[in-house]
């Protein structure tokens, strides 16, 4: 699978509330191969900023061409990317890394995300939800981390807050153990804090379930040359860019 | 005539653009982006004998024009890039292989030196005596002029390959180190490696790095790298390797004006995969508009 370098034009950029970010840019390259789970790294503007930000892909709209990434400010590099406007061009790298699992039939799927988790899972629930049963569990922090869910507008979702000022009053992991003593789910794939996710996985293999994770590190290059994304695991270290960010849970959480 | 075409200390080379160690993988991994080949040579990850982990996360953090890394040196060790990464790159490389060799002792670095000795494809050794991230060997070998000019002379004696010995920007006399290792059987100097620096999270209140300290790169330590260019060139009279911040073709020309005869391409080409091969580009409309025979014309021009 190729990768690209393409310059692209923003369509829309707007906040959805507090920190949270919509991007929306029109790509030709790098359109046709990305998939649900990868990511692209986005060239920042500001010479002092060396480094391109990975952020994962959000939706893949392929009739009109529109890329989708969903992000949060947190430092120097996305702060600017949530001033560039409609019109504006930038430069992103893509598609990089291995997404989730995606050619999987006759199952029933449990997909939770966490805060920015959430970010890659809309691809995701749309690819999977065809031919499968999705039940979307989504946490987050504060109100406006479920305003995305405006956006991927999934009837199977379901919401919970830690503090009940959204949905129910429980955390992801609770949610998860409650359906799963109704329901026989086959599959997990979960993005989020690594905290939330080390406890689904926990849940998954102590429920024997399949269950895949989207993994988060500080990256350089995006293609595994620098190796500063290095993570050990049950096959060895292996790059979060290159051979991740999903992973199967079984090969990075005992 | 190809105006670009380098003989770096014996490696003849297309142009005199390398990738330096530690950012371009294995040799392949920029491959979509552009054919490696177009490269003079490819310096690979460094490699040791036994295979590192590396060090612990967080291994990268960002600062105002430059990055800082503590990846520690992780690779497969020699067996497995004996075995596997050479035959891979042997498929689609046929550019010059630079291999960056480190050790944990002296003896460490012979051993290796005579493996790496009987791989005919690898047309160099980039003895690494100056990485900063690992607590054996590395800078602490190339910080100690003694033991930089014994392992040059030990690793000497047991290869013929051109011998490029990377220094560390991290003493207080540089020149002087690299007339010992000229002195001692090295064909030509790289430097320079990454500065010794860190960064502080005062939200965590803790150092970002793992390992504390990591090695400081990019944009931002071109003007030390320069001056140790310049520095060393007087010093010396082998070729010099430079590196530390290249960013564009003009950087690499003032590299060479200071005195390097070849250079290489680090952490820039994270922000621009395709600097390799504008800066091959640039340098060849230079040598057009300035009318030059071969770039070689300008390397050491500050100092005539």
């Amino acid at each position: 699978m190729a990768a690209f370098l393409e310059d692209v034009k923003i369509i829309e950029n707007i906040c959805l509330g507090s920190r949270y970010y919509l991007l929306k840019v029109k790509s030709e390259k790098i359109i046709k191969e990305i998939k649900a789970g990868q990511f692209c790294m986005i060239k920042p503007l500001d010479n002092a900023l060396i480094l391109r930000r990975p952020i994962s892909i959000h939706n893949i709209d392929k009739e009109n061409g529109v890329l989708e990434f969903y992000y949060e400010t947190v430092g120097k590099g996305t702060k600017e990317l949530s001033t560039l406007k409609a019109g504006d061009i930038i430069n992103i790298q893509g598609p990089l890394g291995e997404g989730f699992s995606i050619n999987i039939k006759d199952k029933k799927i449990a997909i939770i995300g966490g805060g920015m988790g959430i970010a890659p899972l809309k691809e995701l629930i749309k690819q999977v939800n065809k031919e499968n049963k999705v039940v979307f569990i989504a946490g987050g922090r504060d109100k406006y981390a479920f305003e995305i869910l405006k956006n991927i507008n999934f009837k199977n979702t379901i919401v919970v807050s830690d503090d009940g000022s959204i949905g129910e009053k429980k955390n992801t992991v609770e949610k998860l153990k409650e359906i799963l003593e109704k329901e026989n789910i086959n599959m997990i794939f979960t993005c989020g804090p690594h905290i939330m996710m080390e406890k689904v996985a926990e849940v998954a293999h102590k429920n024997n379930i399949y269950c895949e994770v989207s993994l988060e590190e500080r990256m350089g290059c995006g293609t595994g040359a620098c190796m500063g994304c290095s993570i050990e695991t049950t096959k060895g270290m292996k790059k979060v860019c290159k051979d991740g960010p999903v992973f199967n849970s079984k090969e990075v959480i005992k | 005539m190809n105006k670009l075409k380098t003989n770096f200390c014996g490696i003849d080379m297309k142009n005199p653009i390398m990738t330096a160690s530690g950012t371009f993988g294995w040799g392949k991994e920029y491959s979509d982006y552009f054919d490696p080949n177009v490269l003079g040579a490819i310096v690979l990850k460094g490699l040791t004998l036994e295979p590192r982990k590396g060090n612990p996360g967080t291994r990268i953090a960002e600062t105002p024009s430059g990055m800082l890394n503590s990846i520690g040196l992780e690779n497969p060790g020699f067996e497995h890039f004996k075995n596997i990464t050479m035959k891979e790159l042997e498929e689609d490389i046929s550019t010059n292989l630079i291999v960056n060799l480190n050790g944990k002792t002296i003896e460490e670095y012979v051993e290796l030196t005579e493996k790496i000795d009987k791989i005919d494809r690898i047309a160099g050794i980039e003895l690494n005596i100056s990485c900063p991230n690992v607590k054996d060997g590395g800078m602490a070998f190339g910080a100690n002029p003694k033991i930089a000019a014994e392992v040059t002379r030990k690793v000497r004696e047991v290869t013929k390959k051109p011998l490029i010995v990377k220094l560390s920007p991290n003493v207080t006399d540089i020149s002087y180190i690299a007339k010992l290792v000229e002195d001692n059987g090295a064909d030509a100097i790289a430097i320079i490696n990454t500065l010794l620096g860190m960064a502080i999270d005062i939200e965590k209140k803790k150092p970002v790095l793992g390992n504390i300290f990591g090695g400081f790169s990019g944009p931002a330590v071109k003007p030390v790298a320069l001056r140790i260019v310049y520095q060393v060139y007087k010093a010396v009279n082998i070729p010099i390797l430079g590196m530390g911040g290249i960013s564009s073709t003009k950087d690499a020309i003032e590299f060479m004006m200071a005195g390097a005869s070849a250079v290489s391409l680090g952490t820039s080409i994270f922000t621009n995969p395709l600097l390799p091969v504008e800066v091959i580009e640039g340098l060849n409309k230079y040598c057009k508009e300035e009318k030059l025979k071969n770039i070689s014309d300008i390397v050491g021009i500050l100092h005539k």
